[in-house]
């Protein structure tokens, strides 16, 4: 052994916040090396993931799209993992918070005025946080893992998409295609810059973290998320109920996740159709991650995972990589950060001489 | 023993270095065949590094193990056994879900069959009066039960040496002296026992040679029996141990705690919950629950902290106010405070900065909240407070509360708690694991809050430091408290009787002393 | 007598994959780790089974690949949990997220390109026999999970090394202060859990589907988690929860074949129904309180040993 893991006395903030950048940097390079192994261009596969959406001015305006509900999901979760709360059903959160927005927009059809956007997206928060109370109900009532019914509610969310656009909401005018019709103008999310496709979310994407941002480092709120997260019978001394707590980590991820569901259905699509859940509620748990469970840090990592599904689309079309490295890219991404996780809690020392049992 | 016999152990010049600690500093000293010999020395002397050395759970940075004469290096605990080492640990590393059998065989090399084992067991237990019950699972046994499974597995291999990491500190009077007796029957036979203690009396009693260390250094080997408890305790500590000050004449003041009929309900499977506990603390009284770990203390600090819950509001009451329904953030706003046993985890969040534990407890008594945010100036201004007014070792409010020693961290939580100026303060294990000085220090700061009028209530393991520290004392077994009764009244064998469970003379145990 | 055959027949098969990857987690988890990447490891397993098959047409050297790669998967969630101490849950995630990504990019070549199915395992007199097919009408990694639910059972209670694997799940810094290399103990039991898993994943085009699809497995291997829970951490239970949802799953199958009175419920209702009995099934268990009392106590915690 030439070298040795030591534990630090205090973890090192630097690294807490060099790890996620050294995480990027390694699937650079470790995805170029994979890639060329397997037979493809390995350095062009990250080049057009990684730099093409960054130096291509065109692309911007995807990105901000594309992160916007990354963003939005991902301070949910980063909210609701501080506190320890496990809600991985985050993608069945938002696609909940899509159908009851689309079911506001549906039944106001034919109507007009500026109070439609602002109900549906109520009704897209509340409908993300129903979904989620179901698991948050469990878990305080019976005591039932949050992971897997938050998962499995996931599964089922997916089938009430199909459900509903098969029957009771499919458009009459579809061509029996499986989809609502098309959304009002008052029900259709504005865009903010003329000529682009950059909607109304993007914006209220950055608010809500540096809201959440405020709200986890300043308040007792806060505070509380983070106490019962890391010690629970900590939490309990201090007065805080972790029961409570699960219920309002849930609520506001749901509600998060919920939100983005209806930006998303009432900016891009516009209209409620299968190919709706496309994997932001995933994602969002990688964001998250790589955000440090800091909603700033969060605005950077879901930049960076719309880079790289930007860049997974440019790929495809110029350099034929299946759109499925996206998912690799960003799975090993995750990996080499909870790697890195080490180096927060220890040193690396080296050993000089005869092998010393390591710390590890 | 016959003098020209090599010496079974011999250790020369061991040392070991952990970051920021010389954890041993070159220690030499030589176990004879057959000698019952004390290694001694406050919490964080050494101790626990050096057998962990002997045992081969770590390994020395320089130095030298001799065993029978010859030059050893102990890998790991499978060569120490192979050797002929055994350990019995302080902390039982038992196998809750796994019965006595199971346990056992895990701590054997060889692959006997289970019926071979269990006959040996039996005849072990048979030959040492140790009795338990091969197939009972761990967690329905008791403290006591459980390290007879240890030293049962620690025997079995035939040990010549047997480490025994403070055995009593969990064990009844009554318990401690048929420990003894098992102990001297093995050394009789030519096993050569290492005892790790801090309790002077204990190796007066027990044993032929002591080793005291200070600070990772070895300051003497000598004859227990040759020395003086004090003698002793001076070389352990180092300088001569400060006594606590009173004012002469204290008057007791009006009833401020009044427990009445408190019980809990059974939380986990090996929880001892509250059963029908009375008592009355009265403004500047310090009141000791004394008792053997894991008869309810737990619960007890629990349900009068506000973290467990009761359904009769009168069952605590301070100053006649009615706390029973209250959590601890509102016990606290009524001036109840409370200091658990296990510092890092439940007292303290290791991973907080002594600051942000600070708005753990603090933040409503000291209006650190405003219109739901936290002023983090006023917490880092109390946290510095309570660094300076108890001589933390931190670098500062901002320091992790997980890299202070276990010491350090003590000494904030109290001081945490006791700058708040509560009219009620109940504290568990104040001193548990905190070096002389430092308990010293907190035991001078509970008279000190008890002579401005609050009621103290102190639950402890440690009998000599309630009987330094309390006005009065009772005794918790099985969740039931016994009479209170004045210290200067009560005899060490009267609460070491009622420690095991033997409630001769309290047949009025829910009494509230008058 | 000729409804109920079939029926039996068809959730045989399509419990299999699900008792196979649970029966590996299983032993993971009695060993202290929580791989929640079991859907990865499958869905890894899938393609290698694929795969193997595509190129041999051998079914058991397909079902070997399958074995060898979600093994290989799993040895990065080993190295990062138990080497790296990462957080398991987070790294069980990552894996099944790598798994998804992996095999879709793996399989993409495949795609509409179909494979023959295992076949039976006993001669087609027994095994197309229209009674007797109850018994001898599976192919042999049905057998094999007859005989795993069994070899389980006798490893983790009659044997020395499941005694050490029990005593590392429910105290690991015991077993490692009496001399027992927990991590080792613990990379085995992951291996073994992403072999499980990567054969459960390889039935699924070897049995189930003859053709690559994009996360075929569909959260079976979420379900393989949830029924350890629900099987209090015990083999023979994990039988019947399997088999339980392989009903749940062939009800579906019959309904979306339409006709009788199963198709009168909306298709996606059945389509939704596995996943939703899987709650009621963790709710039940949790009712019944005494689920939590079997749960290896260092189920999930990094193991930190502190010298």
């Amino acid at each position: 052994m030439l070298f040795r893991l030591e534990k630090r006395r205090e973890p090192s903030q630097l690294m807490r916040y060099l790890t996620p950048v050294a995480a990027v940097v390694l699937t650079m390079v470790v995805g170029a090396i994979i890639f060329s192994l397997i037979g493809y261009d390995g350095i062009g596969a990250v080049r057009e993931i990684f730099l093409t959406p960054l130096t291509n001015s065109y692309k911007w305006q995807d990105l901000g799209v594309k992160a916007a509900p990354l963003i939005i999901i991902g301070v949910g979760l980063s909210i609701a993992y501080r506190a320890n709360v496990w809600n991985i059903g985050a993608e069945g959160q938002y696609v909940v918070g899509g159908l009851a927005g689309t079911w506001v927009a549906l039944a106001t059809h034919g109507l007009n005025g500026p109070w439609i956007l602002p109900l549906m997206v109520l009704a897209g928060v509340l409908g993300g946080m129903a979904y989620a109370a179901i698991p948050a109900l469990l878990r305080t009532r019976l005591n039932v893992n949050e992971i897997l019914t938050s998962l499995m509610l996931t599964y089922a969310s997916v089938q009430l998409i199909y459900y509903l656009i098969r029957a009771p909401w499919k458009d009459p005018m579809g061509m029996g295609f499986p989809q609502t019709r098309l959304f009002a103008e008052a029900a259709r999310l504005p865009t903010i810059l003329p000529g682009t496709i950059v909607h109304l979310g993007v914006p209220i994407a950055v608010l809500v973290a540096l809201v959440a941002w405020f709200i986890m480092s300043r308040s007792v709120f806060g505070y509380q998320m983070r106490v019962v997260g890391t010690a629970p019978h900590a939490a309990r001394y201090g007065g805080f109920s972790e029961n409570k707590t699960i219920w309002l980590a849930m609520l506001v991820s749901g509600g998060l996740a919920g939100l983005a569901g209806v930006l998303e259905v009432a900016g891009p699509f516009q209209r409620m159709v299968p190919g709706f859940p496309t994997n932001y509620g995933f994602t969002a748990i990688i964001v998250a991650f790589l955000g440090r469970l800091n909603p700033l840090g969060v605005i950077f990592a879901g930049l960076v995972m719309a880079i790289t599904f930007v860049g997974g689309e440019v790929a495809q079309t110029t350099i034929g990589l299946p759109n499925a490295a996206t998912g690799i890219f960003q799975a090993m991404v995750l990996f080499f950060l909870l790697g890195g996780d080490l180096l927060v809690r220890y040193r690396v020392r080296r050993v000089h001489g005869a092998a010393a049992p390591g710390t590890a | 023993m016959d003098a020209s016999m090599p010496l079974r152990l011999q250790l020369t010049g061991i040392t070991k270095q952990f970051p920021g600690v010389l954890a041993n500093d070159n220690i030499s000293f030589g176990v004879k065949p057959g000698e019952i010999h004390a290694l001694l020395g406050e919490n964080g002397a050494g101790k626990s590094t050096l057998v962990k050395m002997i045992y081969g759970i770590m390994q020395p940075d320089a130095g030298e193990i001799r065993w029978n004469g010859e030059p050893v290096v102990i890998t790991n605990p499978k060569a120490a056994r192979k050797l002929g080492i055994g350990m019995v640990f302080q902390h039982f590393s038992l196998f809750e879900a796994l019965t006595v059998l199971e346990n056992i065989a895990l701590g054997m090399d060889g692959s006997l069959k289970s019926r071979e084992l269990e006959a040996r067991i039996r005849e072990v237990m048979h030959t040492y009066g140790l009795l338990l019950d091969p197939h009972r699972t761990v967690a329905t046994l008791s403290v006591g039960e459980r390290q007879r499974i240890e030293i049962v597995r620690a025997l079995l291999l035939d040990p010549k040496l047997l480490i025994m990491d403070e055995p009593t500190s969990v064990l009844t009077p009554q318990e401690v002296e048929q420990l003894f007796e098992v102990l001297r029957k093995l050394a009789a036979q030519g096993c050569s026992i290492l005892y790790i203690s801090h309790k002077l009396d204990e190796i007066k009693a027990l044993c032929d040679t002591a080793t005291i260390l200070r600070g990772g250094k070895l300051v003497d080997t000598c004859d227990p029996k040759q020395e003086t408890s004090r003698s002793m305790a001076e070389k352990m500590i180092g300088t001569g141990l400060r006594d606590i000050v009173r004012a002469k004449g204290r008057q007791l003041g009006a009833p401020k705690l009044v427990v009445s009929r408190l019980s809990t309900h059974k939380t986990g499977h090996f929880d001892v919950p509250v059963n029908d506990v009375s008592f009355t603390v009265r403004a500047g009284e310090i009141f000791g629950i004394a008792g053997v770990a894991g008869n309810g203390q737990n619960a007890l600090l629990d349900a009068l902290s506000g973290e467990i819950l009761g359904d009769d509001k009168e069952a605590i009451t301070l100053d006649g106010y009615p706390l029973g329904l209250l959590n601890t953030t509102g016990r606290r706003k009524r001036g109840l405070c409370a200091v658990p046993e296990e510092r890092n985890g439940h007292a303290a969040v290791g991973e907080f900065s002594l600051a942000d534990n600070s708005v753990l407890t603090a933040r409503d008594r000291l209006g650190m909240v405003m219109l739901g945010l936290i002023n983090s100036g006023a917490a880092k201004t109390y946290t510095g407070k309570v660094i300076a007014d108890f001589a933390v070792k931190a670098l500062g409010p901002g320091s992790m509360a997980g890299s202070l020693s276990g010491g350090n961290l003590q000494k904030y939580i109290m001081g945490r708690e006791i700058l708040q100026r509560p009219s009620v303060l109940v504290v568990s294990q104040p001193t548990w694991g905190v070096d002389a000085g430092a308990a010293a220090a907190i035991h001078q700061a509970l008279v000190d809050l008890a002579a401005e009028g609050s009621a103290i209530v102190v639950i402890s393991q440690d009998l000599d430091e309630l009987l330094a520290l309390c006005d009065t004392l009772a005794v918790i077994n099985l969740g039931r408290l016994s009479a209170a009764r004045p210290v200067g009244e009560v005899s060490v064998e009267e609460i070491g009787l009622l420690m095991g469970g033997v409630h001769g003379a309290t047949e009025a145990s829910n009494a509230v002393p008058a | 007598m000729e409804i109920i055959i079939p029926i039996i027949v068809t959730l045989v098969f399509a419990a299999t994959p699900i008792l196979l990857a649970a029966l590996g987690e299983l032993v993971v988890e009695k060993s202290g780790v929580l791989n929640l990447g079991v859907e990865g490891m499958m869905l890894v397993g899938a393609i290698a089974g694929f795969a193997g098959q595509f190129y041999t047409g051998n079914p058991y050297f397909a079902l070997l690949c399958g074995a060898m790669a979600g093994a290989a998967t799993s040895i990065i969630f080993g190295f990062l949990t138990l080497s790296l101490s990462a957080n398991q849950t987070a790294t069980g995630l990552a894996l099944t997220i790598f798994g998804t990504g992996f095999s879709a990019l793996a399989g993409a070549p495949f795609s509409a390109r179909p494979i023959q199915l295992m076949g039976p395992l006993f001669p087609a007199e027994l095994a197309s026999h229209p009674v007797l097919r109850v018994v001898f009408g599976y192919s042999a990694p049905v057998y094999f999970s007859f005989f795993m639910v069994f070899a389980v059972w006798y490893f983790l209670e009659k044997t020395r090394p499941g005694l050490i694997l029990r005593a590392v799940g429910e105290n690991d810094l015991s077993a490692h202060s009496i001399g027992y290399s927990v991590k080792l103990v613990r990379y085995l039991a992951v291996l073994f859990g992403g072999a499980m898993a990567g054969i459960a994943g390889a039935c699924f085009p070897l049995l189930l589907t003859p053709q690559w699809a994009e996360r075929m497995t569909a959260g079976r291997g979420w379900i393989a988690v949830a029924l350890v829970v629900f099987a209090s951490w015990r083999p023979f239970r994990l039988l019947g929860g399997a088999y339980l949802f392989g009903l749940v799953m062939t009800m579906e199958l019959y309904a979306k074949a339409g006709g009788g009175p199963l198709s009168a419920i909306p298709s996606e209702l059945w389509a939704a129904l596995p996943y939703l009995a899987t709650i009621i099934v963790l709710v039940l268990i949790s009712i019944r309180r005494d689920a939590s009392t079997n749960a290896p106590a260092c189920l999930g915690k990094p193991f930190l040993p502190t010298n």
